[in-house]
């Protein structure tokens, strides 16, 4: 009897020991439902193309056995079955795949992911906050969800490391450019204070000329660009090609081409799957962001 | 050929297609089913096809059939009370009603459920029977319900609710997608507590509808004739009001808006086999429910890897179908 007990005891504290310190064996996921660590998931359904990007950076690729049909980076991702889109997942391929882990990501509808759990697929939501901390910590849960937390602890110390240069390089400047970030080439859609790209904007030491707006996307009135007349007019695209047009657009339009920052030549390109995705691509595109917005740190960058 | 014979033609081939369909439903999908595979489903069990066959194809051809068969009945329903064979389900403005719900809960981002229906389903099955309860009330004059105040007040209240709901797609681009592809109608997200709700209404609707069948003949009389053979109007129109319109709003509130169906279905059966009611009620349910498991079918295999919208497909079949039948007609 004695024996079994201390054979119980040291079982447990095996057990205890083998879990790093304050943290349980069961977690929540970001809309509150609850999820227990097990074994490390080998079939993983990403449901976003920016998750599909941190399995990748974590070297997860053999692990993943479904994506979007939006997951075109690395090229590894456009080898892998395809399960549908972000609002549109196939429940019936997914559920064939078999996984033991779906990462769904915020713009995947709730209904579908109430509908997966009701068939018993394992599904982990991540809903973060727009800056670049809770970038971080996304890679971290994934980290801890599909047991990769050294790969993840390192590879967002790794980006962490980066943005903190970034910051070092920006500290002491008083000088915040007014921004226009536009949106999809053409068009006036830009972001509005509730977008991670407004956050990142402000993180870059310049003021988005749309972050009195309460909305995540806005269309702005050409009147309204003129009257805030940005520095800078950041264009996203998906290509070079796609920015010329666009810069082009906004040189000959009869009204905009008087902004301050046309007249003055100062457009920028911004790679749009960088920056539009919350992955470890955005602390690129933050450091190209803020070379674009402070052209005097350019040649002294690290 | 007799009428008596017409129905019978119909009702076979409505048969044999239903069983087809089915069939066809539980065989296609993203994964290779074969017909072996549902003989080993049935005779030993198989927990992951099970998922797939009975989950996730059975459920949402069932539900598709109760849809469709609702559907073409509020229309069969409408069509008679208005006696103008154009009216269809959603003229009262349950489609727009229930969108400004449906919207209004994805907008606000509500994750409840009340008994496997979401909070989508929710918003827009109250929103839709709200606004057409309000169309209802503006429209009676002294307790007197007229017939164009109601048809008129309907388009009024109809275009107030889209403008309220563009306004909430307006406010948060965000969801954008997910409103539209909810407006655009899927099955994909089929329960079977859903059919276990929307079978039954439809069941005893149908029951009710035939029951009252042959006082609506009485009505095509006008109100006078029909009054002085003894048929109580006003609450026969009531009555078919009521049953119409929640059959019309449980369908939207499970499916999204799938257009139509509830205006071609009664107008085919009743080229086919005449205007009694007594008949025309129960084949338009069943030509209705047919008909939207061909149409989800199409829906889930037309593309790969993707789902098309059953409204696209219900409205781009339907539309030229429509012109057909009217060009046939004239």
């Amino acid at each position: 009897m004695q024996v079994r007990k201390v054979a119980l005891l040291f079982a447990l504290a095996l057990g205890v020991s083998a879990l790093p310190a304050g943290q349980s064996r069961a977690i929540r996921d970001d809309l509150g439902h609850e999820w227990t660590i097990g074994p490390p998931p080998r079939r993983i359904v990403s449901l976003a193309p920016n998750v599909t990007e941190i399995l990748f950076a974590l070297g997860l690729e053999d692990r993943i056995v479904g994506v979007t049909r939006y997951c075109d980076y690395p090229a590894g991702a456009l080898a892998k079955e395809k399960v549908g889109g972000l609002v549109d997942p196939s429940l019936e391929k997914i559920s064939a795949l078999k996984p033991d882990l779906i990462l769904a990501f915020r713009g995947n509808p709730v209904r579908t992911l109430g509908k997966m759990r009701s068939l018993g697929l394992p599904v982990f939501s991540l809903e973060p906050a727009t800056s670049l901390e809770s970038l971080l910590e996304t890679i971290g849960k994934i980290g801890l969800v599909t047991g990769s937390e050294e790969a993840a602890r390192a590879h967002a110390a790794a980006l962490d490391a980066r943005i903190k240069a970034v910051e070092a390089f920006l500290r002491g400047r008083a000088e915040r450019p007014k921004v226009f970030l536009s949106l999809q080439g053409q068009g006036l859609w830009t972001c509005g204070r509730e977008s991670f790209l407004d956050a990142l904007i402000q993180r870059a030491g310049a003021v988005n000329i749309a972050a009195g707006i309460p909305k995540k996307w806005v269309l702005l009135g050409r009147e309204e660009i003129l009257h805030r007349d940005p520095d800078v007019v950041v264009i996203m695209a998906k290509t070079q090609a796609d920015f010329e047009r666009a810069a082009a657009w906004f040189r000959t339009e009869p009204r905009l081409k008087h902004l301050r920052a046309v007249a003055a030549g100062r457009m920028s390109f911004l790679d749009e799957n960088k920056a539009s995705r919350f992955g470890p691509r955005l602390v690129d595109a933050f450091e190209e962001l803020v070379l674009i917005l402070h052209p005097a740190l350019q040649g002294s960058e690290p | 050929m007799t009428a008596r014979k017409r129905r019978t033609i119909l009702l076979a081939g409505l048969i044999v297609l239903g069983l087809v369909g089915f069939l066809t439903s539980l065989l296609i999908g993203p994964v290779p089913t074969g017909l072996s595979d549902l003989w080993r489903l049935v005779s030993k069990g198989d927990r992951d096809l099970a998922v797939i066959v009975v989950d996730l194809r059975l459920s949402r051809a069932l539900l598709a059939f109760f849809v469709g068969a609702g559907l073409a009945l509020a229309g069969a329903i409408l069509q008679g009370f208005f006696q103008n064979p154009l009216a269809d389900p959603f003229v009262l403005g349950v489609s727009s009603g229930s969108s400004f719900g449906a919207v209004l809960a994805i907008q606000l981002g509500l994750g409840v459920s009340f008994a496997a229906f979401s909070a989508q389903s929710l918003f827009a099955f109250v929103s839709g029977l709200l606004v057409v309860s309000f169309i209802y009330l503006l429209s009676r004059r002294r307790g007197v319900l007229k017939v164009e105040t109601l048809l008129l007040t309907g388009i009024a209240l109809g275009a107030l609710a889209s403008a309220l709901t563009s306004f909430l797609l307006f406010l948060r681009t965000d969801s954008f997608e997910q409103a539209v592809f909810w407006l655009l109608g899927s099955f994909a997200l089929a329960e079977w507590n859903q059919v276990g709700v929307v079978a039954p209404y439809v069941l005893a609707s149908l029951l009710v509808a035939q029951w009252l069948a042959r006082d609506m003949n009485l009505l095509s009389l006008g109100d006078e004739t029909a009054r002085s053979l003894g048929c109580p109007v006003d609450r026969v129109r009531g009555g078919f009001l009521v049953l119409a319109t929640i059959l019309a709003a449980s369908a939207v509130s499970v499916s999204g808006i799938i257009g139509f169906v509830g205006l071609i279905v009664p107008h085919w059966v009743r080229i086919w086999i005449g205007p009694d009611h007594r008949h025309l009620f129960p084949f338009s349910a069943l030509t209705g429910g047919v008909c939207l498991i061909f149409c989800d079918l199409a829906s889930r295999s037309l593309l790969p890897a993707t789902e098309l919208p059953i409204g696209i497909i219900t409205a781009a079949a339907g539309a030229p179908f429509f012109v057909y039948l009217l060009h046939r007609r004239s």
